[in-house]
């Protein structure tokens, strides 16, 4: 019998890091269960459209230093750390101190707090599902701790800049936690950029933990370059009447998979997931959801919509799960999909587990090609076709364009949307 | 202005124009009457440029161009206008851009410089009070959600900010209440100029008290059978197709 490959070992050695003992510790035991983890194939469920994609080499397994620079596209309004291949860069981020919020860097935290924050990672995911992404917690050396304070509202958004350079392959694994406590507002943007032509992975996970009441909203734009192989994980817990908004804007590369898992554990507690993809070329992008009803009388609302152009493949799997005391759920869910080639392709998969009985749910999803009869209409207005094309494409992910709540990120999402139409619509 | 020599069209190999021949001249206002199925809507695509309509044989002018060799936005930039009979809704494009980029291709065209958002704004909203439309409408979607007199109304704003050499106005009146009927009545009149043409197709003559037509053809089994003056109008309301040899349902088996 064939062997199932296994995750290499080369990956299974973090770097030497200068991380309070508690996570050194964590990373340890994260490393030791990742021992002999078998790698997606296309048997696997969870990664059956994206196991090919993925292509690590043992030169992939070295941890990228913090070195390089990048640059953000983002003319960053607000607060600003920045990551450089994992680690934060102290002297190119710029945020003042906030009463009741902490922004630390791991390695900078006591002890206590480092033990106290172990105790918390990973808990907002399921290791079982993630899988690849739970490399993270094997391998990061560095991370941001967000941590508001009960009634601590930030003045503007926090952006944080995960940029990843290097002249040789390597890793990245950037690491994320946030706590707002209850009655906190938070609104986290994340950028994903890139530099470099050599192979790497950007391995990232994130996680958000709100209290009751608590507001926040997670931003997540990825315009990493064609040389990254980007696996990540936003993870989500709320407790009772805490709002989650997150707002996920992808461009396709070699491989891009992002997981979100959100668990509404208190009543009364809603989420909305907005997702836009766009893929070109030979490019591809992979989102799988999860949404766990625990609770009782939780909101959930999510609309993503993947375009493709050329022989791209995009896959998007979103999952709702009721549980059996949620009852009075309201869920949600709508993905639609546009092919603008032949040669594209775009599996999408709700997936509705329900073991309570007085449920609302609500899912659909549909892929279609632009409408010729719109089409029609706008170029017998003497609109060039490349700009019907253009109007169109755009029509159906505007909606969610214009839902970001902060216009720096909007303005760049559609610039790449411009850079993309540029590529795939030709002019007459 | 247009001149249709024999033209004969076809979709999914049916052949539904079977030998049209018209002469449209500056100024003037043709009606194209015609029983359901006998062509009249498939003509206003075929000089629009609808690409799911094959023309097989034929010439048809524009001011002496060859209008069968344009591309549908060509045509529309030469001063073709088709205000369709069923508009299409589209969500997500605001008309308000859709009309503007619409008038910046035709200046464009025409070496004219593009308007800009503030003056566009202006002259759209005076063409909706015009039409009787709301200029609330211009911030939604492109026909979202618009009633049947609604879209009526939209597609003739677009001919009056247009300002095409031949407006084609395929069912333009149908599904309106008498009200909003003497609305397009009059934006159609506003359209009548020395220097354009209109063609109306229309299965009813009632427009036709409104908009005195200087020619009337009578369109049936994808051909044209008779044409006179209004008073043509007038004796197909009063004795029906039937007059003329043909059934409506006839017609229809003709096709």
């Amino acid at each position: 019998m064939k062997q199932a490959p296994t995750l290499s070992a080369a990956f299974l050695h973090p770097a030497g890091s200068s991380l309070p003992e508690p996570l050194l510790a964590l990373r340890k035991e994260r490393g030791t269960a990742l021992v002999d983890m078998p790698l997606p194939t296309r048997k696997t469920e969870n990664w059956k459209y994206s196991s090919k994609y993925l292509k690590l080499s043992d030169e992939m397994a070295i941890s990228l230093p913090a070195q390089g620079k990048t640059g953000s596209s983002l003319a960053v309004p607000g607060y600003k750390v920045v990551f450089r291949n994992g680690i934060m860069i102290p002297e190119a981020s710029d945020y003042p101190d906030l009463d009741g919020i902490m922004i630390s860097r791991f390695g900078d935290l006591s002890d206590a707090t480092a033990a106290d924050l172990a105790a918390k990672l990973d808990g907002t995911l399921n290791r079982n599902t993630v899988q690849l992404a739970g490399l993270n917690s094997a391998r990061f050396e560095d991370g941001l701790l967000i941590s508001l304070s009960p009634n601590a509202v930030m003045d503007q958004p926090l952006f944080i800049i995960h940029e990843v350079d290097a002249d040789a392959s390597g890793s990245a694994f950037p690491r994320v936690f946030v706590e707002a406590a209850r009655h906190s507002q938070f609104t986290l943007v994340e950028e994903y950029i890139s530099a470099g032509s050599e192979p790497v992975m950007v391995n990232t996970v994130t996680e958000f933990v709100l209290a009751d009441s608590a507001q926040v909203t997670s931003i997540r734009l990825n315009t990493e370059g064609e040389n990254v192989q980007h696996i990540g994980a936003t993870g989500v817990r709320q407790q009772r009447n805490s709002r989650f908004a997150s707002h996920c804007v992808g461009f396709g590369g070699p491989l891009r998979r992002h997981d979100l898992q959100v668990r509404l554990e208190g009543e009364g507690a809603e989420c909305k997931l907005n997702g836009v993809v766009v893929t070109q070329g030979k490019q591809h992008y992979d989102n799988h959801t999860t949404i766990e009803h625990v609770a009782a009388h939780c909101n959930s609302e999510e609309t993503y919509r993947n375009i493709a152009a050329d022989q791209s493949h995009a896959v998007f799997n979103g999952r709702i799960h009721i549980h059996q005391d949620a009852q009075k759920s309201n869920a949600n869910m709508n993905n639609k999909n546009l092919l603008l080639s032949t040669g594209a392709e775009i599996d999408t998969k709700p997936e509705l587990e329900i073991y309570a009985d007085d449920v609302k749910c609500a899912h659909g999803a549909t892929i279609g090609q632009l409408d010729e009869a719109s089409l029609f209409y706008l170029v017998s207005r003497g609109i060039s076709r490349r700009q019907a094309n253009v109007l169109l494409t755009m029509a159906f992910i505007n909606e969610l364009v214009q839902q970001i709540p902060v216009e720096a990120v909007r303005d760049t999402a559609t610039k790449r949307l411009n850079q993309f139409f540029d590529s795939t619509f030709e002019e007459a | 202005m247009l001149s249709i020599k024999d033209l004969h069209a076809s979709i999914e190999g049916k052949e539904i124009l079977k030998g049209i021949n018209l002469e449209i001249r500056a100024g003037e206002v043709h009606a194209i009457m015609g029983p359901n199925g006998s062509g009249k809507s498939t003509l206003s695509q075929v000089l629009a440029g609808n690409e799911a309509f094959a023309v097989t044989s034929g010439e048809v002018t524009l001011n002496g161009e060859n209008l069968l060799e344009l591309e549908t936005e060509e045509r529309a930039r030469e001063g073709i206008f088709l205000a369709f009979q069923y508009p299409v809704e589209i969500p997500g494009v605001s008309n308000l851009q859709f009309l503007r980029t619409s008038v910046n291709a035709m200046r464009t065209h025409r070496g004219e410089k593009e308007m800009n958002a503030a003056e566009f704004m202006k002259l759209a909203k005076e063409v909706s009070r015009q039409v009787d439309l709301d200029p609330a409408f211009l911030k939604r979607g492109v026909n979202e959600g618009f009633s049947g007199g609604e879209k009526k109304r939209n597609e003739l704003m677009q001919a009056l900010l247009l300002q095409p050499k031949l407006a084609i106005l395929d069912e333009t009146d149908s599904g309106l209440d008498i009200d909003a009927l003497k609305v397009v009545a009059d934006g159609v009149n506003a359209l009548r100029a020395e220097d354009r043409a209109i063609m109306m197709v229309t299965h009813y003559q009632r427009l036709l008290n409104h908009i005195v037509p200087d020619y009337v053809h009578v369109l049936a089994g994808g051909r044209i059978i008779k044409s006179g003056g209004r008073e043509l109008a007038l004796e197909l309301e009063e004795k029906g197709y039937g007059w003329l040899g043909i059934k409506e349902d006839a017609a229809e088996a003709a096709n």
